[in-house]
């Protein structure tokens, strides 16, 4: 059933002089216009791509599609990653030509009704972050925290405050880190509490006037909602530093707690994430970031004005106090139109649902699975939460790696395993609120017969795809990064 | 909408769970002082015919290259998109995927990351590509960064005027935090670069030069180079994709990596973004390359087969000493740009490269013989080309011609206030000689600005 001719590569399926694409003929008048290049300039050829006809490309991606695993077809507990059903409505509306065909650099005047719907999203995220100022711009979530870490570089510079170390907690995204660094701080881990959350003694030993930002996640990566987030705050502001909330896991806590009440300054929404942008197998996303008023000046050009009075729109590009431009062009259109449409559609009511039924359905896969693995951070949790294999790894010679494979098997993509790093052996499952409860049932049901099966069939697995357990370290270490011809 | 829970499932589940209620579990879980305590204010939810109502409306409010007549550029191009791209971009199994880290049931995406890959080395003439970055601007700036690793010690970033000004924007911002000088040289008469070769010295790290410029004339990139290797610095290029089925390839001209706008390969405009970041380099800066990267393998079978690779450049691995902080890219973007330039070939992105080139040569000549308009700058250019308005009145133009059906140009005046009068025009392969006598004509009827002071 299978084809396999059309899944080999592009380059083993070209034929010299097989062509999909045809131009019109040229004008004369326009080719007697035109003077060859320099020759210094001009190319001996064309590159030398692939020749295919129309009907090869088409039978060859849409055979490679279905080597994926995608949400349309499978459930992905995939903790931290929150892979949500994507509306089809969304993608309807974001390729309507008044949005999809828009030149970035278009007159204000021309693209009005753009310019509103952006404007209305920038209040929406304001109102569910409860931090008033928005940037749209940048381009995914870790790109958004380097963006507010430049604003939070801006803001003691004008201060006159040399500031210098971004905190960020031992369980955070890898991301917290490399922004920091990338934005010229100096970074230090503090230390989580064995419930899983900040270790405040810890933190406060680590607080000083050297101490720009402290990068939190709330809920963590636990799905812990940190029980002392108030007081954790309090604490960066009496040292005069700042509270920036990596977003990850806003789509927990939608009407039910709101980052700028209790006590972030800056933080970054994931759109991909909370307001179920399609993933596209790894992007795009989009990183739009809230902060406090006092930030505003510092925030990247251009932004989003309305002229009250004749209810008009424009980008506003005269920002002296900006840390200035973080990307090309306005922003990642597309998926910011996206996010509007999930809010209009849900509602403010409906997103609480949203977070409601997320972390409903959280609870409930482990109620199930702490009869199956250890869940070391408690009973109940947020929209995810954190089992380990350790013990099973230890007793059985399956560890979460032998797990996640495996139950590729069972029609189920692998939770996220070995992060976050303050749990051995992590299992990271977050089900996401649309799921529904017999599907939960069937992977705790798998989860449950992996743990019961031999350690040799585990190792192997998976047994059922297209390819299994690749080399990695042969890849790593002599890296085949394209094809080349075999004669070559 | 999208919820799944019946009442009963959400009984049976609490039931489950041991709760009585979900107030139960959120007051565990959330502590008081940091609950929310009033319902969000936000528009009604609404209905999927109500919502394509208000959003069709507002999409009809603006001017889009469906209704206009498209000569924009700057960056980003009306280049036609074959309807085979859009059919494969939107098959639910690529688009609804997540990253292929689980690489056995991702081979889909990870074969045509690795074909993208290919296709860029072809592009290019270089030895690696990554999987994508964000856009262009972007693109270049992680390219300086890299150089600026290499050339450890060195602080100085050369670059010139005729880079696109929104990309030496982002680099200012991102130079200012990592403490670097960056030296622009300053536009002159020939509208190139050349006048940067003094300012290379042996501090430099990096020079970055666009080519086709931001004006869309042609540098010497290979002198530039050159100069730039003997003083011990790397060479970064912005090219132009669609360019490349014409002139030399950047690693025939001695360039250590180029990056580019992939926008022009399939993309929508989209008001800007999602765009595609595209980066290659040579083969012994491959550790230092940023973003994803798909490699070839075999699986315990034996089985040719393709997996994420060289992992340890990236920031979930390597944390705050990561090449970069990049973590999701473009993924869905680098697929259209790979069916794209599958459905060309060589001839056909040679004929497309043709159309740009000679057509804007056509436009060119048919807007120099228009009294009001000057063409400030002479020399060869590929798909774009300024216009200097005698009257002064850019925006008056631009909004006369817009009211016609025509998106005239970029306006220059944001970016070189020595060019406020001046107007960027750029041709694609999608221009007919109807579209370009119909500018013309517009261009030559207009209302100056008197006429329209006195009116």
């Amino acid at each position: 059933m299978r084809n396999t001719q059309s899944t080999r590569l592009l380059f083993e399926l070209s034929q010299p002089g097989r062509r999909a694409a045809l131009l019109p003929p040229l004008d004369e008048q326009i080719t007697a216009a035109a003077e060859p290049l320099p020759e210094t300039q001009a190319a001996d050829g064309p590159p030398p791509l692939p020749e295919l006809a129309e009907g090869d490309v088409i039978r060859h991606f849409t055979n490679l599609s279905t080597l994926n695993m995608s949400v349309d077809t499978h459930f992905y507990p995939l903790g931290s990653c929150t892979m949500k059903y994507n509306p089809k409505r969304n993608e309807r509306l974001a390729a309507l030509p008044g949005l999809a065909d828009v030149h970035p650099l278009q007159d204000d005047d021309s693209v009005q009704g753009l310019l509103r719907l952006l404007y209305e999203l920038q209040q929406m995220l304001a109102e569910i972050s409860g931090l008033p100022a928005v940037s749209l711009q940048p381009a995914a979530g870790a790109h958004g925290e380097l963006t507010a870490l430049m604003v939070a570089h801006a803001y003691y510079a004008q201060r006159g405050e040399d500031r210098r170390v971004v905190l960020t907690a031992d369980s955070a995204h890898g991301t917290n880190p490399a922004s920091a660094a990338m934005a010229g701080f100096e970074t230090r881990a503090v230390k989580s509490s064995p419930e899983g959350l900040i270790d405040v003694e810890d933190l406060r030993s680590k607080l000083d006037d050297q101490v720009a930002v402290f990068m939190l996640t709330n809920p963590n990566t636990l799905g812990l909602f940190d029980h002392q987030i108030c007081e954790i705050t309090q604490a960066v502001h009496d040292a005069g530093a700042l509270v920036y909330l990596d977003g990850a896991n806003m789509n927990a806590i939608m009407g039910l707690s709101r980052p700028g009440d209790f006590g972030a300054d800056m933080m970054h929404y994931n759109p991909h994430k909370t307001f179920s942008g399609p993933h596209g197998g790894g992007g795009p996303g989009a990183g739009p970031i809230c902060v406090r008023d006092f930030l505003e000046p510092f925030l990247p050009a251009p932004t989003i004005a309305r002229d009250a009075d004749q209810d008009h729109y424009r980008l506003e590009y005269d920002r002296p106090e900006s840390i200035g431009r973080v990307r090309t062009f306005f922003g990642n259109t597309g998926v910011l139109l996206r996010a509007y449409f999930y809010i209009r559609s849900y509602g403010g009511d409906g997103l609480r649902q949203v977070s409601e039924d997320a972390v409903l359905g959280a609870n409930y896969l482990l109620s199930k699975v702490k009869h199956i693995l250890d869940v070391p951070h408690g009973d109940r949790c947020m929209h995810e939460f954190v089992a380990s294999a350790s013990k099973l790894k230890k007793e059985q010679g399956i560890s979460a790696m032998d797990l996640a494979k495996r139950i590729l098997d069972y029609g189920f993509h692998a939770p996220t395993v070995y992060f976050p790093l303050v749990v051995d052996e992590a299992v990271m499952i977050e089900p996401t609120e649309t799921e529904s409860k017999e599907t939960l049932d069937a992977f705790a049901e798998a989860l449950f017969r992996v743990t019961g099966e031999s350690g040799d069939l585990v190792h192997e697995a998976p047994h059922s795809t297209p390819i299994s357990r690749p080399n990695d370290v042969a890849a790593a270490r002599k890296p085949i990064m394209k094809w080349t011809p075999k004669d070559s | 909408m999208y919820l799944f829970h019946t009442e009963a499932d959400r009984r049976a589940m609490l039931d489950a769970i041991g709760a009585a209620s979900m107030e139960e579990i959120l007051r565990q879980q959330i502590p008081a002082d940091a609950r929310f305590q009033r319902p969000l204010e936000l528009p009604p939810a609404v209905s999927e015919m109500q919502l394509q109502r208000d959003v069709t409306r507002a999409a009809a409010e603006n001017a889009s290259t469906a209704s206009h007549v498209c000569f924009m550029g700057a960056g980003a191009y009306d280049h036609f998109v074959p309807a085979a791209v859009d059919a494969i971009a939107s098959r639910g199994e690529f688009y609804t995927s997540y990253t292929p880290y689980q690489a056995e049931v991702s081979q889909g995406n990870l074969q045509a990351m690795f074909e993208y890959e290919t296709l860029i080395t072809q592009l290019t003439g270089l030895d690696v590509s990554n999987a994508s970055l964000y856009d262009g601007g972007t693109a270049a700036v992680e390219a300086v960064i890299m150089a600026l690793s290499v050339g450890k010690g060195r602080r100085r970033v050369v670059t010139s005027a005729t880079v696109h000004p929104e990309y030496r924007q982002i680099l200012e911002t991102y130079l200012h935090a990592l403490d670097c000088e960056l030296v622009i040289a300053p536009l002159d008469e020939s509208a190139t670069a050349e006048n940067l070769l003094p300012l290379i010295d042996d501090d430099t790290a990096c020079v970055l030069v666009q080519h086709p410029n931001f004006f869309g004339h042609l540098e010497d990139v290979r002198t530039i180079s050159d100069k730039a290797h003997e003083a011990g610095a790397l060479v970064v290029q912005v090219f132009d994709p669609i360019s490349m089925g014409l002139l030399k390839r950047p690693g025939d001209l001695g360039v250590d990596i180029a990056v580019a706008e992939g926008q022009c390969l399939g993309n929508p405009l989209a008001f800007g973004g999602p765009y595609l970041g595209v980066m290659a380099c040579r083969q012994d800066l491959v550790r230092r390359l940023p973003g994803r990267i798909a490699g070839q393998t075999v699986d315990r079978r034996g089985n040719r087969c393709w997996v994420l690779t060289l992992q340890t450049r990236e920031q979930h691995i390597r944390r705050e000493k990561a090449t970069s902080n990049i973590c999701s890219n473009q993924t869905l973007l680098a697929l259209r740009a790979t069916v794209y330039l599958s459905l060309l070939g060589p001839q056909g992105l040679l004929e497309t490269a043709q159309h740009c080139h000679q057509k804007t040569a056509y436009a060119r000549q048919q807007l120099a013989g228009i009294e009001r308009l000057e063409l400030p700058f002479e020399g060869p250019v590929f798909k774009e080309f300024v216009v200097r308005d005698r009257e002064r009145d850019v925006i008056g133009l631009n909004r006369t011609l817009r009211e016609q059906g025509i998106l005239m140009g970029v306006p220059l005046e944001r970016w070189y206030p020595e060019l406020e009068d001046c107007f960027l025009v750029a041709v694609t392969e999608q221009r007919t000689r109807a579209d370009i006598d119909a500018l013309a004509g517009a261009l030559s009827n207009a209302p100056t600005q008197g006429v329209t002071a006195g009116a």
